[in-house]
């Protein structure tokens, strides 16, 4: 197995860990806490699109071997876990008086709801979107890298989806009042910004992308009623690594995490005793090693 | 502070909470004893189940110790409960690939030792940031040894776990033989008719060596519960304490006091972490096997409701939290045998929804559990975030409650420690 490939493998992980990390630092840093509900947001939206693509599955043709069916689904998918989410901080965040500590902790039981009502609903057991298995790319197999068209279509499909994030905030109204919040909460509020609906839209997008993330993992790998708690660490490590707060941090965090993370054979090649089985470890490692040296992470702002 | 409280014998003077819990405890025990008589419950695990209730209420004391003092979140109470149950496991199990056969007393001690280690090690990079930053960071390295639990199969036996761990108190002098020189007590089982109105029955156990073995174990966690119970309770009345309920409520004033808060913080972190760890080697010599399982998240999180249900910073909030944590864990399991599979009524087609429902919740109790958790973790923070029983007297010299207890408690009612950056 060349570099080449493990580099190829990391592409299509980050492309996951990005999206996921993004939703997650924006959340982080306009509602002002860590919520740890993110990773199972990305399960509900993973379900959603799987319960809409067993109805729309034979739709029409295909597109970098996934059926039109599969991006319906995703869209449903990211459209209930904004839905979710928006009805989530309506119904439990919002009338909450008890600060960011508070929340975080109520995220943790917000978590274990959603997790639950998916296993009541789908069971324990794993699932699949029962899209058929494609060879990898044969102009790739040259290089030593073995490539699905399917993992092309992810980080095709994270690349459009942060693209189309940057645009937001860089050049709308709603994104340079995103900004102006995780700058300054209080002072955008007295410039006349609307902090609650800012607030609300913040939950749309974060939550919408992880929805894409969670349907993307699932694609990847499986659905489980765990998939999203149990990569919620890794998301994690990858916003400390960025930097809390901040949304290119947070790229540039989840980049570096999902490479790290799939580089981890390289280890035992060169022969270090660390299996894949740590590879999640390696991640929560740095991430402690990261806040040691450089607490603010990569991207973020100097003194906290 | 209760106990002497409720050896007065005056229920008037507790605060219409307390008679709440007192209430709620009273029906509790009153379902016990029924289930006790009727021969619902066997004696033996009804003791087991008191000594698991004891084990929560110890993990809650050390929790308290962290967060509800000096606001630390700890999330990786698991790992310390896992590194003390495989400390004394790994020392005395049978099957245990290290070692096998110490004496228990040395794996406790050995449990213990590791787990101020771990964090120690878990504290210096995390203690000095913002709580969220531990908060997530502990979660992480608790995750990281429980992988390493899990994978290191020729130091830990890996998903096998380790079985054959002996009692706590083997190869004691008297206490270690206490089971087997006991007698065999057969209660008989009582039949009472009154002719053509009810029939019922009572008793019916065999009290052998499992029942004295249990009996054992809950003395044990309650010399241990008392014990940490009057030290906590000591040192949180002391100038230490103050300094550690100083951090929690401001800890910039903290430093400008002059307070060496990391070492404040640090301290309160391995005290509460060994607590938990003592908890663990319990666990150990109770259940007699462990699993990488037991270092599961859900686990930390049971503690977590304990002691935000109960009221952070508050010991006695603590065991009643255990208490419900207990009644949630085997309640629901309970449920699940008990109700019937489906409606007992037949629905109209209409409500269809509601039998598949009920169907559904009644099958998979692991999940409607889960489902409890996470539901009452959100109704405590949005109606009661100070808990059913917030730190009230228990802050105040037993010496000093004759004058009227003000409505300024330190830490009374602020669960945010960090005085409330929520924007609005």
């Amino acid at each position: 197995v060349s570099v080449l490939e493990y580099v190829a493998n990391g592409l299509v992980f980050s492309s996951i860990i990005v999206l996921a990390s993004i939703g997650l630092s924006l959340v982080y840093s306009i509602a002002n806490f860590a919520n740890f509900a993110h990773g199972d947001t990305m399960t509900v939206g993973a379900y959603a699109s799987l319960v809409v693509f067993g109805l729309v599955g034979g739709l029409g043709g295909s597109v970098l071997g996934l059926p039109y069916g599969f991006f319906v689904a995703l869209v449903v998918g990211i459209v209930v876990a904004a839905v979710v989410a928006v009805v989530t901080q309506k119904l439990v965040y919002e009338p909450l008086d008890i600060g960011s500590i508070g929340l975080l902790i109520t995220s943790i039981g917000v978590a274990f709801v959603y997790r639950a009502l998916i296993q009541l609903g789908f069971g324990a057991d794993t699932e699949e979107y029962g899209i058929q298995v494609l060879r990898p790319i044969e102009a790739l197999l040259p290089y030593g890298i073995r490539m699905t068209l399917h993992e092309v279509a992810i980080i095709v499909s994270a690349a459009i989806l942060v693209a189309g994030l940057h645009a937001l905030l860089q050049y709308t109204d709603l994104g340079r009042k995103m900004r102006a919040m995780a700058d300054n909460p209080d002072l955008a509020r007295v410039s006349g910004i609307r902090t609650d609906r800012v607030r609300l839209w913040t939950w749309v997008i974060g939550a919408g992308l992880a929805g894409a993330g969670g349907g993307f993992l699932g694609l990847y790998s499986q659905l489980s009623p765990r998939m999203g708690f149990n990569i919620l660490l890794v998301v994690f490590a990858a916003v400390i690594l960025g930097g809390i707060g901040s949304v290119y941090g947070a790229m540039l965090g989840g980049l570096l995490i999902g490479m790290i993370d799939q580089m981890t054979p390289l280890l035992g090649d060169v022969g270090i005793p660390i299996g894949t089985e740590y590879s999640y470890a390696i991640a929560f490692v740095i991430m402690v090693a990261v806040l040691l040296v450089r607490p603010n992470g990569i991207a973020g702002e100097a003194g906290s | 502070v209760s106990v002497g409280e409720r050896g007065s014998g005056v229920l008037s003077g507790l605060t219409p909470t307390e008679r709440g819990v007192v209430g709620f405890i009273g029906l509790l025990s009153l379902l016990l004893i029924y289930g006790l008589v009727t021969g619902g419950l066997g004696p033996t695990y009804f003791l087991y189940l008191l000594g698991l209730v004891g084990m929560y209420v110890l993990l809650s004391f050390g929790l308290n110790a962290q967060w509800g003092y000096t606001g630390l979140i700890n999330f990786s109470v698991a790992a310390f409960f896992g590194i003390g149950a495989y400390g004394t496991a790994l020392l005395s199990a049978d099957n245990s690939p290290i070692a096998g056969g110490i004496s228990p007393v040395v794996g406790l001690i050995v449990g213990l030792v590791v787990a101020a280690a771990v964090a120690v090690v878990i504290g210096i990079p995390t203690l000095r940031l913002r709580t969220d930053y531990l908060a997530i960071a502990s979660l992480g390295l608790a995750e990281v040894i429980r992988i390493l639990v899990l994978n290191q199969r020729a130091y830990t036996n890996g998903s096998a776990g380790l079985r054959g761990i002996p009692s706590f108190f083997e190869g004691w002098p008297v206490l270690g033989t206490f089971p087997e020189v006991m007698p065999t007590l057969v209660v008989e089982r009582l039949v009472f008719t009154i002719p053509g109105l009810v029939e019922f029955e009572l008793f019916g156990f065999t009290l052998g060596q499992g029942f004295w073995q249990a009996l054992l174990n809950v003395t044990l966690i309650a010399v241990l519960v008392a014990v940490t119970y009057l030290f906590l309770r000591r040192v949180h009345t002391s100038p230490w304490g103050r300094v550690l309920r100083t951090i929690r409520a401001d800890e910039d004033l903290a430093e400008a006091l002059g307070k060496n808060t990391y070492s404040f913080k640090m301290q309160s972190f391995v005290l509460g972490s060994v607590v938990m760890a003592l908890a663990g080697v319990f666990y150990a010599h109770l259940n007699l096997f462990v699993s990488p399982g037991d270092f599961e998240p859900i686990n930390t999180f049971y503690v977590w409701i304990a002691v935000i249900l109960g009221g952070s910073g508050s010991n006695r909030g603590a065991m009643f939290g255990g208490f419900v944590v207990i009644a949630i864990r085997e309640g629901t399991r309970f449920l699940g045998d008990l109700l019937p599979a489906s409606l007992p009524v037949a629905m109209p087609d209409a409500l269809s929804l509601v039998e598949s429902t009920y169907a559904t919740v009644v099958g998979n109790f692991a999940s409607t559990r889960l489902l409890a958790v996470g539901l009452l973790i959100i109704l405590v923070m949005r109606f009661r975030p100070e808990g059913v029983l917030p730190p009230q007297r228990e802050l105040i010299w037993p010496g000093a409650t004759d004058e009227p207890v003000g409505s300024a408690e330190p830490g009374g009612r602020s669960v945010s420690a960090d005085g409330g950056e929520r924007d609005e």
